[in-house]
């Protein structure tokens, strides 16, 4: 919200204001402004063969491209400030009340006038999004609608954003926060959703939100039904490091494992959920991924050559049985 | 005890300060007490109120409950019931219903034998561990929880001190959350007409917080997070349900500093907290900036009241400067 932060400079006068930004460009020289712009366009998926319609954010808003699900990738460091603007031109919706959408940085602690949530305040006509990173945030949130979020994130709004730890001269490190023992060498993002196509056509108030039926399971957007389909693939190195950022945008329950090509557990660390530091890390063999939830993980690649898959199943919100369908791979081959 | 280049103070007057402080704040009382609840089952209903919004989704779902009030319809959650740590608990259960029940308190009571129908039956125990407690009806496959029977039970420190147990983190203001579903058309409509519940097929269409509806809910000052920056709220927070709820804070993130009655060495600091059916967990939540924040649960349905959006599990966090 421009106004707002406009209404804070004047009432800090401009003597306070040149001050302040002394301080900071002096104690932070390499904190960064990130100015970007997204937009919401139609996108459809062929899932399991049948086309879905999604709404997905994009950055190309000159024209009336596809939109991107899960949407760009919003990258900062710790310290540096993002302004977010949403630009709903051209932009397909909902009728009234739920018309418009807005951006929620989900999990980045912002003021009510950055919180995108139509319900306190916030337009569906529009804005930009300010906040700045504080020193301890380096891990995964997310940026998604907050206009009728049942149907909305549903839809394909929603994508991630990533803060990450700096060195002193403003470079990103290869880390998950600023600990060292973090480090990587390999990087990759596991947004998981989930797709009910009965979302997709319901709109408004309807009886069709109380159930959820998904059929299709993604990361990143793509489904990835077997191993030698996976959804997303990282070629590495023996004995490297890598990293995930599992980050849950399902409707249901979820859980992350990592596997070798006999399907044997392999343990993994997380350090970082819902973007802090666990106060101490946790090495275990699954991991339950929440609605929500964010969780950085690390661990090493073997000396040997070989295929490991991290998988994600999709569970039943209430007996906890796997969805037919519901296990999809991700494939790393070193 | 002060350092030499402090300014001098008039210690007599310091002394006559404190004992005039002592004398203001209540003695903290450490002994044991006896409590004494009378909790009667009762058939009831669950009153979902329309959006305002929309003026979509207004319902009224069968129900059974406990109730403290002899002769009531039984209240969803039930009332509750609080103790400190030691007290002796005494527990009469009146089944005012046609069909057997009982009353469990989920790590602390072991009976769950049926008290039938016009029954009584008086359960006893010393209140455990300071924390959150679910207590429930166990009988009949889940469909007597569901229908609406469980509570919870709080328990406080022995000395009656604003922190979540004794020696634990301090807090200004404490609520309590018990989140739920109910699957009217299978469940509620067919178990209070007397039918057989199909207990193989469970779509909940209503989720509840504190047994009200989120449009309900956002506007209780019972269950809303309210206060001042600076203030530190408490939430007891017991899933009375058969599903996960994985509950998310705008606004600030929380410190889970309990979980299942076991306290964490060192607490985490997190936005979203999942609790599973039957689970409870403590979490301190810090006011930190002026502003009106929603806590809602992040799984879509669930944000619903038979598919009407925010009538699902939902409150509001409002902070003043």
């Amino acid at each position: 919200m421009r106004a707002t932060l406009k209404k804070r400079v004047l009432f800090l006068g401009l003597p306070a204001a040149a001050a302040l930004a002394g301080l900071v460009f002096a104690g932070r020289a390499e904190a960064a402004t990130i100015n970007k712009t997204v937009c919401v366009r139609n996108v459809t998926k062929t899932l399991s063969g049948t086309n879905v319609n999604f709404w997905g954010f994009t950055e190309g808003c000159m024209g009336m491209g596809a939109g991107l699900v899960p949407g760009p990738v919003v990258e900062m460091g710790e310290g540096d400030t993002l302004n977010l603007t949403l630009n709903v031109m051209m932009a397909p919706e909902e009728a009234a009340p739920y018309n418009g959408h807005t951006i929620h940085l989900h999990g980045l602690d912002v003021p009510q006038a950055e919180d995108g949530v139509p319900e306190t305040g916030a337009s569906v006509s529009g804005d930009t999004y300010t906040f700045t990173a504080k020193p301890g945030w380096a891990g995964s949130y997310i940026y998604h609608c907050h206009v009728h979020t049942v149907k909305h994130l549903e839809m394909g709004m929603y994508a991630s954003l990533i803060i990450r730890p700096k060195d002193a001269n403003g470079n990103f490190l290869k880390q998950i926060t600023s600990t060292a023992a973090t480090a990587y060498d390999y990087v990759q993002n596991y947004l998981i959703s989930t797709v009910d196509p009965g979302y997709h056509t319901a709109t408004g108030d309807s009886t069709v939100f109380a159930d959820y039926n998904p059929l299709y399971f993604l990361i990143e957007g793509k489904e990835g039904k077997s191993k030698t389909a996976p959804a997303v693939t990282l070629a590495a190195a023996t004995g490297k490091k890598v990293a995930l950022r599992l980050i849950g945008l399902h409707s249901v329950n979820a859980r992350f494992t990592l596997r070798d090509s006999n399907g044997s557990a392999k343990s993994f660390t997380i350090h970082t959920r819902d973007g802090r530091s666990l106060p101490a890390p946790e090495t275990v063999s699954s991991v339950s991924i929440s609605p929500g939830q964010r969780y950085d993980i690390l661990f090493t690649l073997p000396s040997t050559s070989g295929t490991w898959y991290p998988q994600v199943e999709f569970q039943d919100l209430w007996n906890g049985n796997t969805y037919t369908g519901g296990t999809v791979y991700g494939k790393i081959t070193f | 005890m002060f350092p030499p280049n402090a300014p001098t103070i008039d210690r007599t007057l310091f002394v006559r300060f404190v004992l005039l402080l002592l004398l203001l704040v209540p003695p903290l009382s450490s002994e044991a007490a006896s409590k004494n609840y009378s909790l009667y089952i009762a058939t009831g209903s669950v009153t979902i109120t329309a959006s305002p919004v929309t003026g979509n989704g207004a319902a009224t779902i069968p129900s059974w409950g406990y109730t403290d009030v002899a002769g009531g319809p039984g209240k969803v959650p039930g009332p509750i019931l609080t103790a400190r740590e030691g007290d002796a608990v005494s527990v009469t259960v009146v089944n005012n219903d046609s069909r057997s029940h009982n009353f469990v308190v989920k790590r602390v009571t072991t009976d769950t034998s049926a008290i039938p129908a016009g029954g009584t039956k008086t359960y006893t125990f010393t209140a455990p561990a300071a924390g959150a407690y679910v207590y429930y009806d166990s009988l009949a496959g889940n469909v007597n929880r569901e229908m609406g029977l469980y509570g919870i039970f709080i328990v406080e420190p022995a000395d009656g001190s604003l922190s979540a147990w004794a020696g634990g983190p301090a807090y200004t203001s404490a609520v309590s959350w018990v989140v739920s579903e109910m699957d009217k058309p299978r469940w509620n409509d067919v178990a209070s007409s007397g039918g057989t519940v199909n207990t193989s097929v469970y779509k909940p269409n209503y989720f509840l917080m504190n047994g009200m509806n989120g449009f309900q809910a956002m506007g209780d000052a019972n269950t809303s997070i309210m206060g001042r920056v600076g203030d530190v709220a408490l939430v007891r927070l017991v899933n009375a349900g058969q599903y996960s709820h994985s509950l998310h804070f705008h606004g600030n993130h929380y410190r889970l500093i309990d979980e299942d009655g076991v306290r964490l060495a060192s607490f985490k600091e997190l936005d979203i907290v999942n609790v599973p059916p039957l689970g409870t967990v403590m979490v301190l939540f810090e006011l930190n900036q002026p502003g009106v924040y929603p806590m809602h649960i992040h799984t879509a349905q669930m944000e619903t009241g038979n598919g009407v959006y925010l009538n699902g599990v939902a409150a509001m966090i409002a902070i003043e400067p």
